[in-house]
């Protein structure tokens, strides 16, 4: 074959090309199988809980992950629309509604709310329960029982340099913040600019020691040896556990916050009246129970404790003392200026 | 298909300015859509405001290039063309050899070794990093290996450190460098190095006066295509650095992921964009001159 045609035959081949995922497309069935879009985080959910579902109510549920918060809201807020239900941190619900990206759950459609723990009902960050309270947990230390002498009692330890290069921090603004504002005794009520300083001050201070700022890869950190000493979401470090039985967790003494992530439905959802059906099987004593087993974080659901492991169920890293709840309080809810001075404080720390 | 060959043989045949807008139409369209239409769109969102909760506002003004020029990136700024330049220097310090290697010695090895040379692109340079730390984690093979046979006391903490991201970027831009480098010497003609043996050049002069400044073109065009994505890459230092070599990619994917400040993040990359269009102009400038 001469060079002309053989480029003839390419171009012949470049025009033919685009017409066959058409024709592909053409030969697809219509999308008719019911389905549920559900995206959450990692490793937050049981194993069984959605092919039970599926097998139950013949609603296939296409299942998609995120490891990070802020990444999964930028996902969403740059256009991914197509999921039907998403698992929403409680901080995040009032950014979620003021952007219009969730709907709220209509009341009266779900038989299985009345499960939960009389705590979690109107909770302050969403009283006119829009959403449905999911898994909830609290942010404390983790520590390596080998390498770590002294099991650390306060937040002040993170900040303590014989742990230099041997620290982590969660790679968020919620909690780093937060902690921060514990340690300095600032009210998280607070618009002033100074506090912010001082609390910008507090982080900066910090930074020489910390090895990682992460909220996922830190965990492989712990189990290798890396780090020792880290500031984790409670659950995350059970589940590490399970791999390296030295990891312990502590709620240092100064307190700390709780928060709870929420089943959320999405604007637009597709799959409305499945999605509905997919939230109140997720409330069922018996599945709430199988999840919290699994994953190790703390369930609201009441109903659902007579069914909860035993060793969980009575351990306080999991379920804190009734005097040691009385002290856990909610994130307080912050409107769009005070988020936006936590984020910057937060960025500025990063940059430092 | 007689169809389509009378067609084709109109595009191809003769100089006709209806084909040749034609033939360049696909490429037009994908640089339109996939460059053009998305820059501009981050041009304009770089003039916005943003609002609550991260909403962005339609009030257009410069704030958003003020703030960039605060003080307090300078030192991020810096050390991203530190990292970067560092990063060129050495893939340029290893990858000559290596070009040169490939192009005059390799023989019957050379396409099985030019293939090897792309293997690190087949996984992805996520893999890849996370491979990269279980080499040289504390309890990675590294250090058990030293700590086995009594080298070490302690194992040496490789990770998080300006070492492992320098490691990171060379690891992944290497290939950058060496294939351009490749490409001009095994372009160049051998009978204009057998012309200066012949007239008396011994090795290294035959390669500093011929050699070297024949393969120019793929050392600039090698340390361009390293030096560019350097600053811009962001995933190195999240995996393999710590806190305290935050670069400007970094900075600018805390914008849009973090901070949920989209004008801001894309006012630095117009910043960004900016510089290195305004180097590339000035360099060919020097070219010519």
């Amino acid at each position: 074959m001469t060079e002309p045609l053989s480029r003839r035959g390419f171009l012949k081949a470049a025009i033919l090309a685009p017409l066959m995922p058409a024709l592909l497309a053409a030969c697809r069935r219509a999308e008719d199988a019911r389905v549920v879009n559900f995206f959450n985080w990692s490793n937050y959910i049981g194993k069984d809980t959605l092919p039970e579902f599926t097998k139950r109510t013949g609603v296939a549920v296409r299942y998609d992950l995120f490891a990070d918060e802020d990444e999964m809201f930028t996902k969403i807020r740059a256009g991914a629309r197509g999921y039907d239900l998403i698992v929403v941190g409680d901080y995040l619900i009032p950014r979620f509604r003021s952007l219009n990206l969730i709907e709220a759950i209509p009341a009266g459609t779900l038989k299985n709310l009345a499960n939960l723990a009389p705590r979690f009902r109107r909770p302050i960050y969403d009283p006119e329960e829009t959403t449905v309270p999911y898994l909830w947990g609290t942010t404390g230390i983790a520590y390596n029982k080998k390498k770590i002498k002294n099991p650390p009692t306060s937040w002040r330890d993170l900040w303590d340099e014989k742990y230099k290069d041997r620290i982590s921090m969660l790679d968020n603004v919620r909690d780093c913040i937060s902690v921060a504002m514990q340690l300095l005794g600032i009210p998280q009520t607070t618009r002033d600019p100074e506090d912010f300083r001082k609390i910008r001050e507090l982080l900066v201070k910090q930074k020489p020691l910390v090895k990682q700022y992460s909220s996922a890869s830190y965990l492989n950190s712990l189990v290798a040896g890396e780090i020792d000493l880290a500031m984790t979401w409670s659950g995350d470090l059970f589940q590490t556990a399970r791999e390296n039985p030295d990891l312990d967790y502590v709620i240092p003494k100064e307190g700390t916050y709780m928060w709870v992530d929420c089943l959320a439905i999405m604007r637009g959802a597709r799959h409305r009246a499945d999605t509905l059906r997919l939230i109140d099987y997720l409330l069922e004593p018996s599945v709430a129970a199988g999840i919290a087993n699994s994953v190790r974080y703390a369930t609201p659901n009441l109903a659902a404790s007579p069914e909860v492991d035993k060793a969980l169920r009575d351990d306080p890293r999991v379920y804190p003392t009734r005097a040691l709840m009385k002290q856990l309080q909610l994130h307080h809810v912050l409107d769009s200026e005070q988020s936006e001075l936590w984020s910057q404080t937060w960025a500025d720390v990063k940059v430092a | 298909m007689t169809q389509i060959d009378r067609a084709l043989s109109w595009l191809l045949g003769g100089r006709k300015p209806a084909a040749s807008h034609l033939l360049l139409a696909p490429a037009s369209l994908w640089l339109i859509f996939l460059l053009v239409i998305p820059a501009g769109g981050l041009i304009i969102l770089s003039f916005a405001k943003n609002g609550p909760y991260g909403a962005i506002v339609w009030e257009f003004g410069l704030h958003n290039y003020a703030r960039a020029f605060d003080p307090k990136y300078l030192p991020v700024l810096l050390r991203t063309l530190g990292f970067a330049g560092a990063t060129t220097v050495l893939c340029l310090v290893l990858g000559y050899p290596l070009a040169y290697f490939l192009t005059f010695r390799a023989g019957r090895w050379r396409n099985a070794l030019l293939v090897g040379l792309m293997v690190p692109f087949w996984s992805s340079c996520l893999v890849a990093y996370y491979s990269w730390m279980i080499v040289l984690g504390k309890e990675g093979l590294i250090n058990t290996a030293l700590l086995r046979a009594g080298f070490l006391s302690a194992p040496i903490g490789f990770l998080y450190t300006p070492f492992a991201i320098l490691l990171g970027l060379v690891y992944f831009y290497l290939p950058f460098t060496v294939l351009p480098l490749y490409a001009s010497l095994e372009k160049m003609p051998r009978s204009v190095v057998e012309a200066a043996y012949d007239l008396g050049a011994g090795r290294w002069t035959a390669f500093l006066k011929i050699t070297l400044p024949l393969s120019l073109p793929g050392v600039v065009a090698g340390c361009v295509l390293t030096f560019i994505p350097c600053l811009g890459d962001f995933l190195t230092v999240e995996i393999l650095g710590g806190p305290r070599y935050y670069l400007l990619g970094n900075l600018i994917s805390n914008q849009f992921m973090m901070a949920q400040d989209w004008p801001f993040g894309s006012a630095l990359t117009s910043l960004l964009l900016a510089g290195l269009v305004g180097g590339l102009w000035l360099y060919q400038r020097w070219e010519k001159a």
